[in-house]
């Protein structure tokens, strides 16, 4: 009996341990498949990252010193008196040294160079290798990391990979937090003795976790505090060991921690921290503000560099402290890091790209492409062509313009609103893209979506129409500015009427672009056809069927600033079209080539019409609507343009080509209430402004082969000669020179003989 | 009818002149750039481009377009790349800005107008072509 009851006992013993096992296996085989799904589902998607264009150093480039540092501040290189580290330069009197980083294009490696970089008059004298002091004739600087296209529709992830990361945060995060994980194997008993030993003196229940636990704890939605919690993260944490690599796991853990609270936001992950508390991606951060992060993740309120300065900045000298400890860093490196400042920036930014409005423009060109899943999860590598030192002195133009013309037209702060867009005038590169006078502000992008009547920038279409018609006009021909009632069956009466109120009798037709006569161009519109105008509109770049009625002619068609860019870019690059590009090249996560976006041009415009257009664009700045430009930029640039004003001056637009940039500007109200705007008043002002901190190049116009130049009586348009009073210089499409001719001095109405005979015989 | 022959002589001409691919003229009248950056990337372009790597050879190109835009050998040379690539609307296209930005140099214009001419034979525009060839003979 004894044995027997032994044999049961010893039954039922196996029995549970068998039950044991079972339930042990399955909830372990559960734990597994949590641990993978979670883990996977945070890891395998990588945004797409987006570059500014690298910036391009050879002797006799336009580039200022201060220009220079800029472009390395957006980069995150440091000042030190001896440059070796890539990433960092000193500035002596009129040159520059640097180490740059080095960099994987399209077409392959940029090595890390050492340089030094002469300035002269606002430009690169010489270029040096500074190990070898061989003279260099071009060297790309990498570029600046501008945003990503993250998953989801939460944008608020900042998603890195493991080679983005500075290597100092590895070792602050392995000097702090989990000195033997790369030897351990999701457990540190160690690190549990020390936590059980201070658990049972009443000390705390925390501490002892490695990185794999701390990560496995961010799995769970709530924080919970049991043992039970503790056993099933221990087995979780076994478990990602056995899984995934300490790179893995590490890459992981950098994206997922949790770096503070903004309102009802949540920071997750190392990315979107160095936005948030310093304004630039991660790869950039130095080793005090890595400290500073890593010293946060024990409590990232109370710690909280922006409430608690002192605070945090004791735990950040305490991260150095033990780094220096662990011989990660140097005695010099901790004493440097240990005396700089917090860095963090007063109010966290409002969104996690600098250039909103420019990565919209990115988006909507890539999502042509590809699938928007791809996008924001295949990690490609987007280099695009913005231009981020154009792209700041747009924003800024356009902010404190606003703000002097709310001011010193007593008008309320902040009810303007503007767009700006500028590309490079040849090769249809976007450059920048303002959407908001608030440059950070995410919201609605007024450059590629505010629809606007475009007023009298549909002129130079109308102009330009009609002097292709070469036997009938030219930039002589007399137009009527007389009162004009246009009467059309089922229509209203049409009554245009000029801005100054005024009529001008016979005005010529250079005259009625260059002081953007309403009469004449309505006259002239009508007879050249509305349709033949709105054919040249599309033919020069807009997409969109637009409807059209005789006010077309005046501007009543609303476009986009994106839209007006594309019709002026094609006049720009002497009527060739090339659809704006904002990016040169996709590249896959791994650096090879995908995709090339190559330049392509397309003849719509002949060049000898293009340039009789453009010349007389020239003399709307010179003599016209646009000649108050001369108080931000001198004349002898000859800049080409043309302001346009709408009804009631609702909108202020001014779109104006230099030699080597277009720039579009729009003025107006969300509400679409006047502002009492000129396009002169208004937006070219922030033209001018924005231009003169760029130093453009002068627009030299090659003239082609079929055209001379006459003299012409400006009053009557016939033709004259040089030194005559009222007689300019004009240029013609051979043989379309009036021959009919006005004595040289004013006021004589005698005409050559020529010309009369030519009238007692009709032509 | 007695022409037919000859036009489909000067077809059959047309055709043979344009077989080969094109190659970068050898002597040049004008240097092409005054500024070394541009130099030492038409030289990047040229071994690529002889070496087959049209798409990297364009890239080139444009990254010398980015420092002078208004400077016609590159556009030519971007022209040369897209007829090699076989895409001869956009070669001619090319070569037509080129001749707007070269005001004045008839070497220059002439070679556009040749590669107008070839590009045009490819694409079966024989009249067209057969116009640019006699545009290239007037510059000369």
């Amino acid at each position: 009996m004894a044995k027997k009851r032994s044999t049961s006992k010893k039954k039922i013993f196996f029995l549970f341990v068998l039950i044991g096992l079972v339930i042990g296996t399955v909830t372990v085989a559960y734990l597994d498949s949590v641990v993978r799904d979670r883990f996977e589902g945070k890891r395998w998607k990588l945004p797409a990252r987006v570059y500014a264009r690298p910036l391009d150093i050879y002797p006799g480039r336009k580039l200022t010193p201060s220009q220079m540092i800029a472009e390395l501040a957006l980069l995150g290189y440091r000042e030190t008196p001896q440059p070796r580290e890539p990433g960092s330069f000193h500035l002596r009197p009129r040159a520059l040294e640097l180490v740059t980083r080095p960099f994987r294009f399209g077409d392959g490696l940029e090595e890390s160079r050492s340089l030094k970089i002469m300035f002269a008059d606002g430009r690169v004298q010489a270029l040096q290798n500074n190990s070898t002091q061989s003279p260099l004739q071009l060297v790309r600087i990498e570029p600046a990391l501008i945003g990503g296209i993250y998953p989801g529709k939460n944008e608020d992830r900042v998603l890195v990979k493991l080679d983005e990361v500075p290597q100092h945060v590895m070792d602050a995060l392995i000097a702090v937090e989990d000195r033997r994980f790369y030897s351990h194997h999701g457990l540190d008993p160690r690190g549990i003795a020390r936590a059980i030993f201070a658990t049972a003196s009443g000390k705390s229940v925390q501490g002892g976790s490695t990185l794999t636990q701390q990560l496995v704890k961010n799995f769970f939605l709530t924080p919970e505090r049991t043992i039970r919690r503790k056993l099933t993260e221990m087995v979780m944490a076994l478990l990602v060991e056995l899984h995934y690599s300490k790179d893995e796991i590490l890459e992981t853990y950098i994206n997922e921690v949790y770096l503070g609270q903004d309102g009802n936001r949540a920071i997750h992950g190392f990315g979107l921290a160095s936005s948030y508390y310093f304004d630039k991606p991660l790869t950039y951060l130095g080793l005090s503000e890595t400290a500073l992060l890593v010293g946060m993740l024990k409590g990232p309120s109370y710690y909280s560099p922006r409430n608690k300065p002192q605070r945090a900045l004791q735990r950040r000298n305490l991260v150095l402290d033990l780094m220096e400890k662990e011989g990660f860093i140097t005695e010099q490196q901790l004493g440097a890091a240990k005396k700089s400042p917090l860095g963090v920036i007063d109010r966290p930014p409002r969104g996690t790209s600098p250039y909103p409005a420019f990565l919209t423009l990115v988006h909507r060109q890539l999502q042509r492409d590809y699938r928007d899943e791809d996008l924001r999860s295949e990690g490609l590598q987007v280099f695009t062509t913005l231009d981020p030192q154009v792209q700041l002195s747009a924003e800024h133009a356009l902010s404190n313009r606003l703000e002097l013309i709310e001011k010193s037209r007593k008008k309320p702060a902040g009810s303007l609103q503007g767009a700006v867009l500028v590309t490079s005038a040849q090769n249809a590169e976007v450059q920048a893209v303002v959407g908001d006078r608030d440059p950070r502000y995410k919201g609605f992008n007024r450059a590629l979506d505010a629809r606007r009547p475009i007023g009298s920038l549909i002129k130079p279409v109308v102009y330009l129409t009609a002097l292709q018609d070469r036997k009938k006009y030219t930039l002589a021909t007399k137009l009527d500015d007389s009162p004009f009632v246009y009467r059309q069956a089922g229509a209203e009466d049409w009554e245009p009427g000029n801005y100054d109120h005024e009529f001008h009798e016979q005005v010529l037709l250079r005259d009625g672009l260059i002081h953007s006569y309403n009469v004449s161009t309505a006259r002239l519109g009508l007879d050249v056809g509305v349709s033949k105008v709105m054919v040249n509109l599309r033919r020069l770049g807009v997409e969109r069927a637009l409807p059209e009625f005789a006010a077309s002619l005046l501007g009543a068609n609303a476009l986009s600033p994106q839209e007006v860019t594309q019709v002026y870019q094609t006049l720009a690059s002497g009527g060739f079209r090339t659809p704006l590009r904002a990016i040169r090249e996709v590249l896959t996560a791994d650096g090879e080539p995908l995709q090339r976006y190559p330049l392509n041009v397309e003849q719509v415009i002949d060049p000898a019409s293009l340039y009789l257009l453009t010349v007389a664009m020239q003399d709307v700045v010179r003599e016209g609507t646009a000649s108050s430009l001369e108080h931000y930029l001198p004349a002898g640039l000859d800049i080409a343009g043309k302001t346009g004003t709408t009804d009631d001056f609702r909108d202020s637009w001014f779109a104006g080509i230099s030699g080597d940039r277009l720039a579009v500007v729009w003025i107006g109200r969300d509400d679409n209430e006047p502002t009492g705007l000129t396009g002169a008043s208004g937006a070219m002002t922030v033209w001018g402004k924005m231009m003169a901190s760029l130093n453009p190049e002068p627009l030299i116009l090659p003239e082609p082969d079929d055209i001379q130049r006459v003299y012409i009586d400006k009053a009557t348009g016939l033709r004259s000669a040089q030194g005559c009073s009222g007689a300019i210089e004009l240029p013609f499409i051979s043989g379309t020179a009036p021959e009919e001719a006005v004595p040289c001095g004013r006021g004589s109405v005698k005409k050559s003989f020529r010309s009369w005979f030519e009238r007692i015989f009709g032509q | 009818m007695k022409w037919i022959p000859f036009l489909t002589f000067s077809a059959v001409l047309l055709l043979l002149a344009s077989c080969a691919p094109l190659q970068p003229v050898v002597q040049e009248p004008t240097p092409s750039s005054g500024n070394s950056a541009v130099i030492a990337l038409l030289g990047t372009a040229h071994n690529q481009s002889s070496s087959g790597e049209f798409e990297a050879a364009g890239a080139s190109l444009e990254r010398a377009l980015r420092i002078e835009p208004r400077n016609p050998h590159l556009w030519q040379e971007l022209a040369r790349i897209r007829f090699n690539q076989g895409q001869y609307r956009e070669a001619e296209n090319m070569a037509a800005k080129s001749n707007t930005l070269a005001a004045g140099d008839r070497y220059l214009r002439a070679e556009n107008w040749r590669i107008i001419g070839q590009a045009r034979t490819r694409l079966a525009d024989y009249q067209g072509a057969q116009a640019a060839f006699e545009r290239a003979e007037k510059e000369k």
